[in-house]
């Protein structure tokens, strides 16, 4: 695939500066092809010696309810591909702390829309490390901001010696387990259940 | 992605020639021969920039993509021959930093392995779904309504009281009236003053040939400029989709974002859509949610604009932390497959350095 768009770039460049040009427009694309190739083959290469965010939450036995959740409300495949997300993920504890019944009525299959964003809730783009976040939060004052990719905002404060994460509805959670490391992200175990969006 | 990426990126440079943008703009047989394929396949987004400026890069590139050896002289007829003045314009346009970063990240040795494979598949694909839409457009407006219904899923099962049960979701029944059908006719300047809500433009851009419009009626339109006719519908979606669910109607053009297109193609065991800022796997028989393979922020990544909110945390996958460390002058954030640098000080996004998927 993306030889073709090389081409289709060259061949996009060629039909604006005309056959004389064309060879300084291929240029560019011919360095530029080859180093990111390395970078590829660099990426695969470290992230095999670990595995998915999936298989890490699936070998914890802290988070079977989360993994469930997970399973039902298909994202599995997102949790086991080669994109890259934080996870907040509430241990078993947090789930069995949330009201009478609602678990329950989470894992019902007409529930999975809700439970998807509940889910999406916790998931943010990208690898944060605690340290990530620690020297975010000492950047911005206090604190700092994570757009989920559920469309809501976390914010992280500094609490005593660990973080906290609130979402935009004011629920809090502390991180009990930070930085569980996967091949395609980083998961922070939290003791409370967050809001969806 | 990468492929449009680089239409842009070299739509931009013959944006930045004006005259030979114009000049250029007669001569796009190329973009023509390609454009219908493009929809079939991608939604014609960004493809039709470079059809755009430059004249021949739209048709080019995606007739390239079938057969490489006619496609090339095809491209080179589109912009058919400059004169001095514009090849002078064409030297002095270096690309910028963004523009080279898109020729480093294309990955061609990964890219030939697949290509084969890939081609005789996206070939097959397109043929299909030119055959599937042709069935569909003669009763297409009944179709919006809500294709799936034989599947038995209520659209919008939690619609508010009041709220018109379409395929995209609630919307009040004012709104839900002006959705228009294919092959009705519009004014036009019909959609002026409706942008096209921002996460999707990138997908959706204007050609030669059609533009695209928005109305809040919960569709994006596309218009053939010539007839003033719709010709395409994309239902955006309320409230978002969730596994077993199937998918509203208009959903048959291939149309996740370009950066994720080598990891997600049609095949036929599973189709990939991407809506409402996640890519659904469906099964191409039911049209049901099988899976939801990748979540995207959904936010505006664009060079030249500011980093949205919520990215305060350095986020870069561990493999490239070595190569993009934060500094007082730029850092560096990862969002839906793309790694960008961004000023420290103005928090402008400043370029791609790498697409990871």
């Amino acid at each position: 695939m993306r030889h073709l768009m090389v081409l289709a770039a060259f061949a996009a460049l060629a039909a604006c500066g005309g056959n004389g040009d064309g060879g300084n427009g291929q240029a560019p694309a011919a360095d530029g092809t080859a180093a990111s190739g390395n970078a590829a083959g660099g990426q695969a290469g470290k992230g095999a010696a670990k595995s998915s965010l999936l298989a890490s939450l699936a070998a914890s036995p802290d988070h079977a309810t989360l993994v469930q959740a997970i399973k039902s409300a298909g994202l599995e495949k997102t949790f086991s591909g080669a994109q890259p997300y934080t996870l907040f993920a509430p241990t078993e504890a947090a789930f069995q702390a949330l009201p009478g019944g609602t678990l329950d009525g989470l894992m019902k299959p007409e529930a999975k829309g809700q439970l998807t964003a509940l889910l999406t809730g916790h998931i943010v783009p990208g690898t944060v490390t605690a340290e990530d976040l620690t020297r975010a939060v000492e950047r911005g004052k206090g604190k700092a901001q994570l757009a989920t990719v559920g469309g809501a905002t976390l914010t992280v404060t500094r609490e005593g010696d660990g973080l906290e994460v609130a979402d935009a509805k004011g629920g809090k959670a502390r991180v009990m387990a930070a930085d569980g490391a996967a091949s395609n992200g980083v998961i922070h175990g939290i003791d409370k259940v967050l809001a969806g969006q | 992605m990468r492929k449009v990426f680089l239409m842009v990126g070299a739509a931009a440079l013959a944006a930045s020639m004006p005259a030979l943008a114009q000049k250029g703009g007669k001569g796009g047989g190329g973009g023509n021969g390609g454009g219908h394929a493009a929809h079939g396949q991608g939604g014609g987004g960004g493809g039709g920039k470079a059809a755009h400026g430059g004249g021949g890069g739209h048709g080019g590139g995606h007739a390239l993509a079938a057969k490489p050896a006619k496609a090339e002289p095809q491209a080179f007829h589109g912009g058919g021959k400059p004169q001095k003045m514009e090849r002078q314009a064409f030297r002095a346009a270096k690309p910028q930093k963004a523009e080279r970063q898109a020729f480093r990240a294309a990955k061609p040795q990964k890219a030939e392995r697949k290509f084969v494979q890939k081609a005789a598949k996206r070939d097959a694909r397109v043929q299909r779904d030119f055959a599937r839409s042709d069935v569909r457009r003669d009763d297409y407006r009944s179709a919006i309504t809500y294709a799936a219904a034989g599947a038995g899923y209520a659209a919008a099962q939690n619609c508010p009281p009041g709220l018109a049960k379409k395929g995209n979701g609630c919307m009040p029944p004012g709104q839900a009236r002006k959705a228009y059908g294919v092959g009705e006719r519009v004014e036009q300047n019909w959609f002026g003053g409706y942008d096209l809500p921002s996460r999707y433009s990138a997908f959706y851009t204007d050609t030669p040939q059609y533009y695209y419009g928005y109305d809040d009626s919960g569709y994006i339109y596309r218009v053939d400029r010539q007839t003033d006719l719709i010709s395409g519908l994309v239902p955006l979606l309320g409230g978002g989709f969730s596994v077993g669910q199937a998918l509203p109607a208009g959903y048959d053009v291939y149309n996740v974002p370009y950066q994720y297109r080598d990891d997600y193609y049609d095949t036929d065991e599973a189709y990939y859509r991407y809506g409402d800022d996640a890519i659904y796997e469906v099964d191409p028989q039911s049209g049901m949610i099988e899976s939801i393979v990748a979540l995207l922020g959904g936010d505006d990544f664009g060079i030249g604009q500011q980093l949205p909110s919520g990215y305060d945390a350095y986020n870069l996958p561990m493999e490239y932390r070595d190569e993009y460390q934060d500094t007082d002058e730029n850092m560096y954030r990862y969002a839906d497959g793309n790694i960008y640098e961004v000023d420290t000080k103005t928090q402008i996004i400043q370029a791609i350095m790498e697409m990871l998927v």
